[in-house]
């Protein structure tokens, strides 16, 4: 550092991401100096490449799109004043609580109070034959070039993996204009949340479950995939091989923590493979074992972005309140309300709990007219559905892992539930719109737009084309950002199974 | 392939273009985008050779964290790719290996 004056700063992040921003938000909203250093040219961290509604509860951005989120959490920022430093990559974590760094090829140093490590995750490889040819990516690289940079890294995807990740992804491929080839998951049965997974399945996508990637086949780069059944130890079941004619795997096998500088600074460390890996111990405050030194986000664990915000906040406060700028009253306070919403996000999900399918109408309500249709019967950490009822229809309440309950009697059918669920997974249906048909409203966000007025091809929760609709309406509204709401006329016989339309090939 | 217009994104707005020469080869980037999506966009995967088997390598991460894209930018070796913003006239080279340094 040589003989250059150390700047100093009463709380230095590093990591301009969900939990790092949020983290800085809170410091500063209780008067602390901030600096967020970050080693990007924008700030946001993966936040930016998030173009789905997020899951959560509705007081806390639960239903926007994550970059939306982002560019919430950077006004913020602005606004309370938090600096951001970019380009700024920090190498080392000094014993007298200085950071280092270094910007436009010239080191640098700061020294804070406090510390909070924000640096995220690393996505995990995958070996198999073939796995090193261009054309394989981590499907957060494919997300980054494909809503960031605008440019797809094939036509015909194979993705590997059937996370959350897997399957958002998936579904972004398809709102960018590639196909998915299919979805292979070496586990008996997919991982994702349900209504992530029905989106996909409405898409006509093939689930392999019990399958794994044998081969990525190709000279210089990927030009095709053997996929192979596995028995119930992962051992490749001779003969089940299966060619699939891809040019790009998209492998979504989860991530670990980018653990470097706490490592630097010292900090003890645990092995839990659930998150991740090797993660630094943290207490109740998110202080490590080495005082003043903080974690949030990805590197204390890999979870969803939702949690690392809340973990950023409990940074934030906990940072704050021990140097001296909250009273102890003031920082339980607004701990509790942080440790409550990580608890109810952080409940257990277990896709095997089928709940009684308390958001489907009774049959007698489906004949009186327009009603709301909820297939959500998850533990999911989300209520946007609740808020969005004025009517009183919707219950979730608490935990926000409820499934959602339809009281049908007050369902005026409406609609104004459907755009506000990020699963995707309310439909509203007038079974007896005309004597022969029925009308669905649902939501949709591909291109192309189909007509008013023209004729397509619907398809079942599986994505098979089981009749003919026409289009009766579409919506699209600003507040929906983006989220269109079709109303299709279906003969009535189907108003139970129809849930979309053909989205490949010449259905539109 | 560029995703020109997009359901959620809209249409993509960017207009001002930048030419890069690739091993030799003249292409147009958008301004501001990493050299690895000008790449793709260009139908380029193959951005570098390993230095012990010679296999080709591309982007894995795309947020600068595998070094699996690293190419030799303006006479330097190993830049990530992913993540070094396109420039007028920037020199891009295929590394073979570890690359050298073609500055004199």
């Amino acid at each position: 550092m040589g003989e250059e004056i150390i700047k100093k700063s009463q709380v230095v992040v590093i990591g301009a991401g969900p939990a790092g921003l949020c983290a800085a938000i809170e410091a500063r909203k209780a008067g602390a100096t901030v600096l967020v250093l970050d080693e990007n040219d924008r700030p946001g961290g993966q936040l930016f490449k998030q173009i789905h509604k997020f899951f959560g509860s509705g007081k806390h951005w639960a239903g926007l799109r994550g970059f939306r989120i982002g560019e919430n959490l950077l006004k913020e920022a602005g606004q309370l004043g938090v600096k951001i430093l970019l380009n700024a990559e920090v190498y080392g974590i000094f014993d007298d609580m200085t950071v280092g760094y270094i910007r436009n090829g010239v080191e640098k140093a700061i020294k804070g109070e406090r510390i909070i490590i924000a640096t995220g995750g690393i996505e995990n490889a995958l070996p198999f034959p073939g796995g090193t040819l261009p054309g394989v990516m981590g499907a957060g690289g494919v997300q980054t070039m494909v809503n960031i940079h605008r440019v797809l890294p094939g036509k015909k995807i194979l993705m590997v993996g059937s996370g959350n990740v897997g399957v958002i992804v998936s579904y972004q491929l398809m709102q960018a204009g590639a196909e998915v080839v299919g979805i292979v998951e070496a586990a008996g049965r997919v991982r994702a949340y349900e209504v992530h997974l029905n989106k996909i399945k409405r898409a006509g996508v093939p689930i392999y479950t019990s399958h794994v990637v044998k081969e990525a086949i190709g000279k210089d780069e990927v030009e095709g995939a053997i996929i192979a059944r596995v028995d119930d130890n992962l051992n490749i079941i001779e003969g089940s091989e299966k060619h699939l004619d891809v040019d790009c795997l998209c492998i979504a096998v989860g991530l670990n923590p980018q653990i470097e500088l706490p490592y630097i600074a010292g900090c003890k460390f645990s092995y839990i493979p659930e998150r991740g890996g090797y993660i630094p111990v943290f207490d109740e405050n998110m202080e490590t074992s080495v005082k003043g030194i903080y974690v949030a986000g990805d590197v204390a664990g890999i979870e969803e972005a939702s949690i690392a915000m809340e973990e950023g906040r409990l940074a934030g406060i906990a940072c704050a309140g021990s140097l001296g700028l909250y009273d102890k009253e003031t920082e339980e306070k607004l701990k509790k309300e942080v440790k409550k919403i990580l608890r109810a996000m952080r409940t257990k999900h277990d896709s095997r709990i089928i709940h009684s399918l308390t958001g489907i109408p009774s049959n007698d309500r489906f004949e009186k007219g327009p009603v709301a249709v909820i297939e959500c019967k998850e533990e999911i950490p989300c209520n946007p559905c609740e808020s969005a009822c004025v009517f009183g229809a919707i219950k979730v309440g608490e935990p926000i892992t409820n499934p959602p309950v339809l009281f049908e009697e007050k369902c005026t059918g409406c609609g104004r539930c459907i755009p506000k669920c990020p699963g995707m997974a309310i439909f509203l249906i007038h079974k007896n719109y005309t004597d022969k048909t029925s009308l669905i409203k649902f939501p949709y966000e591909y291109l192309p737009v189909p007509e008013k007025g023209g004729l397509v091809s619907c398809v079942n929760r599986n994505g098979e084309i089981i009749s003919r609709g026409r289009i009766i309406d579409i919506k699209a509204s600003k507040k929906d950002d983006g989220t269109k709401i079709i109303a299709m006329e279906i003969p009535k016989e189907y108003f139970n199974d129809v849930r979309g339309i053909q989205i490949r090939g010449d259905g539109i | 392939m560029r995703v020109n217009y997009h359901p959620i994104l809209g249409k993509d707005e960017r207009k001002k273009l930048v030419k890069i020469v690739v091993d030799g080869r003249e292409m147009m980037a958008v301004k501001g985008e990493p050299i690895a999506a000008a790449l793709l966009a260009n139908g380029i995967r193959k951005l570098r050779k390993t230095r012990k088997k010679g296999e080709y390598r591309g982007v894995f991460c795309g947020i600068g964290r595998c070094t699996d894209c690293a190419m030799i930018v303006d006479e330097i070796p190993n830049i990530r790719t992913c993540i070094t913003p396109v420039k007028e006239g920037m020199q891009i080279i295929t590394q073979e290996g570890l690359g050298k340094w073609e500055r004199k």
